[in-house]
Order: structure tokens, then C-alpha cells, then sequence
């Protein structure tokens, strides 16, 4: 700590000469830090703990409600058994898409990514916008070409039927294989930003001592490149996972009615079936699984720096 | 330099490569390596044999081939044509992984997210050795880090950095250890006292260095054999002192220390001596010390070796006095006084005058004689450009 | 597909229920009082914002803003795409519209879905507001349900004199609407089987759509509760008109083992004729405009009457709560039930026209649709035509969860 800070002018109380400098000086900055909070603090106040308390709230009312009765605040924490009681189901099939999904971006990426960050040359900045391009359409169209890409007389399923790959009453469309294409596919820009964003930091020179010191190139890749891609790897595998987890549109435009994930049944409880308050609790329920799920990920992959 | 004046010139004892008689060598032998990158020649038909044990410096200005040849030997780099053996055993091609050869890099290339220790241990733990915590312990204890062992490499000093870059390769016992400018990064102090560092690591280890440069000064103090290298090629290659007394190339008397060149026609050439008339003042040069057949020449005399006196004095010099001087600029430096003489032809010689007390200052603008024994003139051949290798960056 | 409101089957004006013992008059901050009551008091006795919710329910005598019309010669309409002839071309039903009646029409074709439409309007309507808007179209179920939740305002019955006069007496005494005081259908269509006529055997029946082998996995069925699960009462042998609990769990159940037998791919809402047409599915429940408009691009999609009947539905002209162009919107409504007007539109939208005397009128506008049974339907094919019960507040709540459940597995 400095002695010789200087004190703000006109303490209440005392001239600068009678107070040490360190206690003075504090007040000003902190009323400056807080100013610079206010506004994070208030956009996060309006929008994120006043909606999230109001979906807290309609997860606890009385299920039997309606829009005509109204919805009375009964404390029913029942709500959250029966929800996980009657839809464990799409839960854990979200989470398995949602896992899926995100394996696939990472493989995927990853070679991008690595292909981008080391081997694209003068292309590089070409390739990283055609990465992003997709987002300049909808998302819907985007998913929607896919049911063109994977229908049942579409050029890939005859190929892969050609090929013996897959029985001739075989089909991709109203698959899980499906649904994890599509999410893996509209994912994937937010898997190959973040590692791409670590791979370029990293200096290939490393990978040139590994191998210098008998690492042959897997055990290079494994001890030197990834570990030090790892940053980019759990913050791509948190942007992928948490969004497709939640993702519901590629579940309702390519899966079958077997492959509803809890997204669908959020949705379809919330404005089919007005059923507020089960639809609150699955979304509450879904926040917080998911929250907890990235502390623990985070705290297993060493990187608490980033939260 | 100075401390290398009186030196007698060295003998060829690792001499210029013999080509031809390709028998078993228990070093590293180079035969006719060329890199080009497109349509740029990197490295031209190098020829190098590094005997078992020596400290080797491959010494040149930047983009003069040695970091390419380095990287060749290490793997880093694949050569274009010529083969690499090292005891005896071609690795031109042998992946980096495979070639027991390992590098100090130049930004030291530590790994960031493994600690001390394990940096240190990661050749060690690829190769499946066992007792990997005890060499570690002692190498840390080499480099003197034995307290560091836990530290990330970014919680090092520079110099720490470098020892552990150092042990990192060293604990390998590889057949070549190679030194890629590894201590530029360094402030002056910090390099000076590395070099001893250096230099007493490999004493106690006896390994094989290959040590790159810019630094003329640092690869005279750590090498045994300095090979200077220049456009690809090796320009001259020998002991430092053998080099610094003894340049072969105008590139070489510049680029090692400072050198006057003056130019001369040959008048006679005796067995022992040439006689050259360097504008109507006649001097010797040992024959062994001339570097060139022709009539013409470039006469060299390191500034150190040049006496400087009044008009008419007795100098300890016999034949070689040249009269006419102007002093043009006088700069005290404290050990010695380094004088600017201009001469009657115009050229201005560089003179560094011991401060022994034996001889006083002299001003700007006073009449002097210089002069020089012959055995410390060199003659260079004359189609070299006067100016090659001067425009280095000292230090 | 009329859900019937609770305790009204009149299908009038619902008053609100009393206000709850916390209701949004008594939402407001923690107050000094609160924080001292809350020692050993529940946390609900603090009474936080959003802490209960009261009912929907509107007075629709009570909520009605003052008509403008006479004034300001304009309206605005929220409907479905593709349910008008081109509107900015001379000679449109709508261009005729403004310029013999001077009203400017502001045409939004922003109803997509009918519950997603439904969650947009529900916080204005169901706090008395406006949603700017003189006139919406909504599917029978989801007309019901306004109605009941007293969202809409009565029609001036001598304002509409074509409405009563023209339309067809099987649109007519709807148990949620029975004399046309609060809705007057748009266009009507049937609910029946669709199938791709070049991949398989015509599908007579619903309970061949959900058995049959070579159909495993390729067929559809529509999202609208109403319009599945009338057929599903069907299969099971019940009347989607008048059916117990049991029959529906019956018809429930059917419908899960049809899930679990892989006989279905998906349920759809829209792009179900395209999975048809490009061979992804072979058959599927479809509404019958839709198969018309399809056809014209694929032939080989047929509309099917299936052996259990058809559903015969209405999207409906409804005039919200806080309209404040009710005049222009009902001179709208009679313009429309106008036989010729009627006749017209039908031509180009190919849905059932709810409009008597069009089919004379279609004479003139396009003789070869003047026997088409999906725009004009015979007596025999209504007579196969059912319509859903009248569901109370209650029952539509469980049904549309069990609903919701079933669909999202």
C-alpha cells in the first residue's frame, strides 16, 4: 500500500494531513467501481433476475390452473417431482443430443479449427468468415435444407444405401442421427471460433520442441497442442452444449416423435397446452441442471479462470 | 579482441573437411547440405564435420544460413539435397523425434502448462526412461533451479528460462546439443555471465554443442571451432583465434572484430614473404598470411596492432611504416585511446592505442606515423567487396 | 372443435371471477408491514410481485373502446398466409372492398398458429388492453376459447345481414357460438387422409393410416388436438361429438401405441404435404386446401374421405375486445358473405367456402371448380363430417396436457 496516495480533497471531518492516505482514498474508488457496475447490474437486473424470479415464481403455482381460472401461488414444489417424474425422458435425451452433439463439434472443429489456425495460410481470414457464413441465414431455413440433404430418396441416403451402409428401408430423416446432425451442424461455428481463437495463440515452435524431445506426433498433439487448446476447448464445449441442450427446432424438424427433447416439451407445455407452471419448473429445472453441470465441468477441466 | 593478439595462430587441427575419403567419423558430418525455399537459396553445398565433444559456433549475420542448418540437423527442416551422419549413421531423414539431437530454442520454446520439472522430465517421460525424478533433480541441480521445480515457466527470470531450456535438452544426453541463439533475449550482464554458464555445463557434460550466433564475440568465447558463415556458405572455419589473426575473407576481417583494409599491388613474392606496394609505401606479409594469387590486393591490419607515432619516431616496427597521417578524430575509452587517421590517399585507418602511459595522447589534427609488424598483415584477395560483413551489429 | 367455457354454455359474456385473495391490485414492493409479518408467517403472506395470477376472463360489455369507424374510413386484420386472392392487384376482392366502401384495410397475414397467436394477444386481452387489431381469424377451438374467455365482441346482428342470410346451415349452431353472434367463418376445410398415390394403395381408413405394414414409419398426423384426436375417438369406436373419459383415455392409449410401435414419424403442423410430396412420408392426416394447393404440383397426391369421417373445422372472423373500427370490420364481414365476393376468393384460396349461393356465383368466375367437392362439398360428404364436443375449462385443460405429452414424447 502506498503512504504517499494522494487524499481527496475536502474529507468531511479533517484536512488530508490528519488521515492516512490509504483509508481516504478508498471511498472514491469504490463509488467509481460501483458507477461502472450499475450499468451490467441493471441490464442484469431487468434482464435476468426479474424474468428468471418471475419463472421461479410460476414454477411454484398451482398446477391445476388456467388462463380462464387464473393461477394461484400454492407453493407447489410438487411441480418440480412431477416434472422429472414425467419427463426424465426428453431430459436425459436433451442432454445425450446436447452431449452428442457437441462430441461431434469437437471433433469437427477441432480439425477445422486447427486446419484454419495452422495450415489455411493466406486463406486463413476467406476460410473464418465462410465458418461463420451460415449465421447470414436463418436458422430455420438452415435446418430446414437439412431435411432436403437427408431425405429418404435424397443423394445421401441412396449413396450410403449404394453403399450397404444402411438398409434399404433405411433412412436418416426422423432419426436421433438426424437431430444430432442438425444441432452438430448449427453448432459448430461456436466450437470452431473458441478453439480456433486458442490454437492460433499457440506457437507451433512448441510443437516443434515436443517433437525435438521424442514426442512423435500423437504424443505431441496430446501433451503439447491440446492441453494448451484446452481454454478453447471448455469454452466451445459450454457455447455448444448449453445452446443445443436447449435447442428444441432441429428435435421438431428432423426428428421423429420419438426424438422429442425437453426444449419440444417446454415449448408445446408453454403455448399448447398453457400449462404454465410445468413449463416454468422444466425450465427452471433445465437452468440449473445445465448450471450445474459447467461448474462441475469446469472445476474438473482446471480452468475456473474463465468463469 | 585485444586478449587475443599475441595468440599464435592455431594449427588446422579440425580442418576444413576432406572430402572424398568418407570413412566411419564418431561426429556430425555435413556433405553438401542445400536448402532452397522457392526459388531462394537458404543454405548452399555445406560441408561441415563437428568432431565428438567440441563446442561448435556456426557464426553469421541474420539470413546467412546457420538457423537453417541447425534445423536441418535437428529435423525441423528437411534438406533439399546432401546427406547428415551423425556417428556414423545417416539421419538426413530420420524424424526429429527419432534423431538423438536436441535443441535450445531461441525464444527457448518452453512449455507453459507443464512446470519446471516437467518441462524438464518431457524427453525423458516420452522415451519411457525410468528414474525420471531423479535426473531431473540433479539436472535442476546443474543449472542451479533445484528451488524452481514447481514454477510455471512464467513465473522465471530470462535467465531462468534459459537454464531450464538448457537442462530440458541437456538431460537427453543427446549426441548433438544444439543452440539456437539462445541467449539473445538476455540483457548484456545476464549473457556475459550465461556464456560462462553455458561453457562450464558443457566442460562438465562433454556432450557435442552446435551453437548459433550472430554474436562474434560470444561464439569466440564459448566455441573451440567457430565456422562463419555467410550468403549459405561457410566462409572460413577454424579456432577463434586462428579466425581473428588469420582472416581468409574480407567478410571474415570485418565481421570478427574491426580490420583495415588498404589496397595494394604485389610486387614480389618470395617462399616465405610478399612484398606489397600499398600507394608507394612497400610492406611485407608473411606468405602463410596472404590469401590471394593475383597482382592486386586488400592489405589487413587490425587497428589494435597498429602503432602510432610522431613524424620520424622510433617505432617498433621494422619495414612496414606508413608516413603521412592526419589525426581526424580522437575518442578516449578509457583501456585504450582509438584514433581515426586519414592518410595521403585519403582513407581513413582505424588505430586502438593501448593506454599503458608509455606514450601520450595525441590531438586532432597532428602529424603521425603508423606503422606494424609484418607477421600481423594479412593480404585478401582483391575481387572481395572491401566493405563485406562490416555493417554488422556489434554486441 | 368447440371447448366450451366453464358455467356458461350460452357461450355469452363471462364475468371475471371474484379477485383472488392476492391478486395484481394488491402486487406492490415489500412493504415495512410485510417484513414484520414475516416472522413466522409464510413467505407468501409478503405478497411479492407476480405472486399468483389472476383469470383471463373479460367482460366483453365492459371492455369495448368507443367506434371510430364513422371517422377514420380504415381497418386492420390479422390473418393466415395465403388465405386471400392478391390483394394489391385492381380487381382483388379486397381492392373492390376499399374502393365501394372508402375503407382503407391494413392486411397483416401475421396468424401462423393458432396457440402461438393465442400466447402473443394473451396479456393485452386478458388485462383489457388492445392488441390494435379490428379483426382476427382463429381456428373453431381457439374462437371458442376467446369467446369464452369473453375476448371478443358481439357482431351487430343488422349489421351482417349476408352472414345470417348465407351461411351454410352446416357451419351453423355451433354449441360455442350457436347464432353466430360473436364469429362468422372465413373459410372452412375438411380433415381427412392425404397420400402419394405413386408410392402406395390408396388409404381408405384412419385405422389403416395407423396398421398398416408397408406405412410403418411414413406417415403424419396433424398437431391440432381436435382434429387427431377426433379421428383417434373414431378409431377406438367412440364420437368425438360425445365421448366419456374412459373413451378417451381409450383413444389416448391407442394413440401412445401407435407412437411406441414406430407406425408414426412425426406430428406436423405445416410442411407435412412437402415431406409427402418428396416421398419422406406416404400418407398423413391433411387438411383438405392444403392437398388442393399440393396437387397442383404433384398429381399423384390424393385427399382420401376416410371410412370414420371427416372433420369439417372453420377458421373465424372475430372481432376483439378494444376494436376500435367494429363498424368497418362487420361492413368487412358482410362484404365477404356476399355470394359473388365469396365465389371469387374461393376460386383462388381452393378452401371450402361457408358462403350459400357462391357455388351459383362460381358459374361465372371459374365454371370448372363449380363441382369441386373440397370447395363445394355435397350433402353426402357433409353428412360424414363430425365435429368435436364442447369442452369445459377443466376438460380442456387436462386434455390439451395429456395432448401435449403424448406429442412430445
Amino acid at each position: 500500500m502506498s503512504v504517499e496516495a494522494p487524499a481527496p480533497p475536502r474529507t468531511p471531518g479533517g484536512g488530508r494531513a490528519d488521515r492516512p492516505a490509504r483509508r481516504s482514498r478508498r471511498p472514491r474508488g469504490s463509488v467509481t467501481g460501483y458507477l461502472l457496475l450499475a450499468p451490467a447490474g441493471i441490464f442484469l437486473l431487468a434482464f435476468f433476475v426479474v424474468p428468471f424470479y418471475s419463472l421461479v415464481a410460476t414454477s411454484l403455482f398451482d398446477p391445476s390452473g388456467s388462463d380462464f381460472r387464473g393461477y394461484e401461488m400454492t407453493y407447489a414444489w410438487g411441480n418440480y417431482v412431477d416434472v422429472v417424474r414425467d419427463y426424465w425422458g426428453p431430459l436425459l435425451r436433451a442432454m445425450a443430443y446436447g452431449a452428442a452433439a457437441t462430441a461431434a463439434c469437437l471433433v469437427l472443429g477441432y480439425v477445422l479449427a486447427y486446419a484454419i489456425a495452422f495450415k489455411a495460410g493466406r486463406w486463413k481470414n476467406l476460410m473464418l468468415v465462410l465458418v461463420i457464413a451460415p449465421f447470414f441465414t436463418s436458422f430455420l431455413i438452415r435446418t430446414l435444407s437439412w431435411k432436403l440433404i437427408l431425405a429418404d430418396d435424397g443423394f445421401v441416403v441412396n449413396t450410403l444405401q449404394v453403399l450397404q451402409l444402411l438398409g434399404d428401408d433405411g433412412r436418416l430423416l426422423a432419426t436421433p442421427f438426424a437431430v444430432i446432425a442438425g444441432l452438430t451442424y448449427n453448432f459448430l461455428p461456436f466450437m470452431v471460433l473458441p478453439l480456433y481463437a486458442s490454437l492460433d495463440k499457440l506457437d507451433p515452435r512448441l510443437v516443434e520442441a515436443s517433437s525435438d524431445l521424442y514426442a512423435n506426433p500423437v504424443a505431441g498433439f496430446f501433451k503439447v497442442t491440446w492441453p494448451l487448446s484446452l481454454p478453447g476447448v471448455v469454452s466451445g464445449t459450454l457455447l455448444t452444449f448449453i445452446p443445443a441442450t436447449g435447442d428444441y427446432i432441429n428435435a421438431e424438424l428432423l426428428g421423429s416423435t420419438n426424438n422429442r427433447v425437453i426444449g419440444n416439451v417446454i415449448q408445446s407445455q408453454f403455448t399448447d397446452a398453457n400449462n404454465y407452471p410445468v413449463a416454468a419448473a422444466l425450465s427452471v429445472l433445465l437452468s440449473v441442471l445445465i448450471v450445474v453441470m459447467v461448474l462441475v465441468y469446469v472445476r474438473r477441466a482446471g480452468t475456473e479462470e474463465l468463469l | 579482441m585485444s586478449r587475443l593478439a599475441e595468440q599464435e595462430v592455431a594449427g588446422d587441427a579440425l580442418g576444413a573437411p576432406a572430402s572424398g575419403e568418407e570413412g566411419p567419423y564418431d561426429g556430425l558430418r555435413i556433405r553438401a547440405l542445400t536448402k532452397s525455399f522457392g526459388s531462394y537459396t537458404a543454405v548452399r553445398s555445406l560441408d561441415l564435420d563437428i568432431p565428438r565433444g567440441s563446442f561448435f559456433a556456426l557464426l553469421g549475420p541474420s539470413g546467412c544460413g546457420k538457423t537453417t542448418t541447425l534445423r536441418m540437423v535437428a529435423g525441423l527442416e528437411q534438406p533439399t539435397s546432401g546427406t547428415i551422419t551423425l556417428a556414423g549413421e545417416d539421419i538426413t531423414r530420420t524424424k526429429p523425434y527419432r534423431r538423438p539431437v536436441n535443441t535450445v530454442f531461441q525464444s527457448y520454446a518452453l512449455f507453459p502448462h507443464l512446470d519446471v520439472a516437467e518441462n524438464v522430465a518431457f524427453g525423458l517421460k516420452r522415451r519411457k526412461v525410468k528414474d525420471v525424478a531423479a535426473q531431473v533433480e540433479a539436472m535442476l541441480a546443474l543449472v542451479e533451479l533445484e528451488t524452481q521445480a514447481s514454477k510455471k515457466p512464467a513465473q522465471l527470470s530470462g535467465g531462468q528460462q534459459q537454464r531450464v531450456a538448457l537442462a530440458r535438452a541437456l538431460i537427453n544426453r543427446p549426441e548433438v546439443l544444439l543452440l539456437d541463439e539462445p541467449l539473445g533475449a538476455l540483457d548484456l550482464k545476464l549473457r556475459r555471465s550465461m556464456q560462462i554458464e553455458v561453457k562450464r555445463i558443457q566442460t562438465e557434460v562433454g556432450l557435442t554443442f552446435v551453437h548459433v550466433t550472430h554474436d562474434q564475440e560470444e561464439a569466440m568465447t564459448m566455441a573451440d571451432t567457430v565456422a562463419v558463415m555467410n550468403g549459405g556458405v561457410v566462409e572460413q572455419m577454424g579456432a577463434p583465434s586462428e579466425l581473428y589473426e588469420n582472416p581468409r575473407s574480407t567478410f571474415v576481417a570485418n565481421f570478427l572484430g574491426q580490420s583495415n583494409l588498404i589496397e595494394g599491388t604485389v610486387r614480389r613474392r618470395d617462399a616465405d614473404l610478399v612484398t606489397v606496394d600499398m600507394h608507394g609505401v612497400t610492406v611485407s606479409v608473411p606468405a602463410h598470411r596472404v590469401h590471394t594469387d593475383g597482382d592486386r590486393g586488400w592489405v589487413g591490419i587490425r587497428p589494435e596492432k597498429v602503432l602510432i607515432g610522431e613524424v620520424g619516431a622510433e617505432l617498433d616496427a621494422p619495414g612496414n611504416t606508413v608516413p603521412g597521417g592526419v589525426i581526424t578524430d580522437v575518442s578516449f575509452v578509457g583501456v585504450s585511446t582509438q584514433y581515426l587517421v586519414r592518410m595521403p590517399w585519403g582513407q581513413e585507418l582505424q588505430v586502438f592505442a593501448q593506454n599503458t602511459g608509455r606514450q601520450r595522447m595525441f590531438a586532432h589534427g597532428e602529424q603521425v606515423e603508423l606503422s606494424w609488424r609484418p607477421e600481423y598483415a594479412f593480404l585478401l584477395d582483391a575481387s572481395q567487396d572491401v566493405a563485406a560483413g562490416a555493417d554488422r551489429v556489434v554486441g | 372443435m368447440p371447448p366450451r367455457p366453464p358455467e356458461n354454455s350460452s357461450a355469452g359474456p363471462v364475468a371475471p371471477e371474484p379477485a383472488r385473495r392476492s391478486t395484481l391490485s394488491r402486487r406492490g414492493f415489500l412493504t415495512a408491514g410485510g417484513v414484520a409479518a414475516g416472522v413466522g408467517v409464510s413467505v407468501a403472506a409478503l405478497d411479492l410481485p407476480f405472486f399468483s395470477v389472476a383469470g383471463a376472463a373479460q367482460d366483453p360489455m365492459a371492455c369495448r373502446a368507443a367506434d371510430v369507424s364513422a371517422s377514420d374510413a380504415r381497418m386492420v386484420i390479422s390473418n393466415w398466409t395465403g388465405y386471400i386472392d392478391p390483394r394489391n392487384k385492381p380487381g382483388s376482392t379486397l381492392a373492390d372492398f376499399t374502393s365501394s366502401t372508402g375503407i382503407e384495410v391494413e392486411y397483416n397475414v401475421d396468424v401462423n398458429d393458432n396457440a402461438e397467436f393465442y400466447a402473443k394477444v394473451k396479456n393485452q386481452l386478458g388485462s383489457c388492453d388492445p392488441i390494435d387489431r379490428d379483426l382476427i381469424v382463429l381456428t373453431d377451438w381457439m374462437a371458442a376459447r376467446m369467446i369464452g374467455l369473453g375476448w371478443v365482441q358481439p357482431l351487430e346482428r343488422s349489421a351482417v345481414p349476408n352472414l345470417h342470410r348465407n351461411l351454410i346451415p352446416d357451419l351453423q349452431g355451433k354449441a360455442w357460438d350457436p347464432d353466430e353472434t360473436f364469429h362468422a367463418p372465413w373459410q372452412s376445410g375438411l380433415t381427412g387422409i392425404a397420400y402419394n398415390a405413386a408410392e402406395v394403395d390408396e388409404v381408405g381408413s384412419f385405422t389403416e393410416l395407423l396398421t398398416r405394414e408397408d406405412l410403418k414409419g411414413r406417415i403424419t398426423l396433424l398437431t391440432e388436438m381436435y382434429d387427431t384426436m377426433g379421428f383417434m375417438l373414431k378409431v377406438v369406436g367412440a364420437d368425438p361429438g360425445d365421448f366419456t373419459s374412459t373413451q378417451w383415455e381409450d383413444a389416448m392409449d391407442r394413440l401412445r401405441q401407435v407412437i411406441a410401435d414406430g407406425q408414426l414419424r412425426s406430428f406436423a403442423g405445416n410442411n407435412y404435404l412437402q415431406d409427402l410430396s418428396a416421398g419422406n412420408i406416404l400418407a398423413c392426416e391433411a387438411w383438405s386446401g392444403d392437398v388442393l394447393q399440393a396437387q397442383l404440383e404433384n398429381p399423384d397426391i390424393r385427399f382420401v374421405a376416410p371410412e370414420e369421417g371427416l372433420s369439417l373445422w372453420s377458421d373465424n372472423m372475430l372481432v376483439p375486445n378494444q376494436a376500435t373500427h367494429q363498424d368497418n370490420a362487420e361492413r368487412w364481414i358482410d362484404y365477404y358473405y356476399d355470394p359473388e365476393v365469396a365465389a371469387r376468393l374461393a376460386a383462388w384460396v381452393n378452401y371450402i367456402c361457408p358462403v350459400q349461393g357462391a357455388q351459383e356465383a362460381m358459374e361465372q368466375v371459374d365454371p370448372s371448380l363449380v363441382d369441386n367437392p373440397l370447395i363445394f362439398p355435397d350433402a353426402e360428404l357433409l353428412r360424414t363430417t363430425w365435429d368435436f364436443k364442447a369442452l369445459d375449462d377443466r376438460e380442456q385443460s387436462q386434455y390439451e396436457r395429456e395432448w401435449a405429452d403424448v406429442t412430445t414424447g
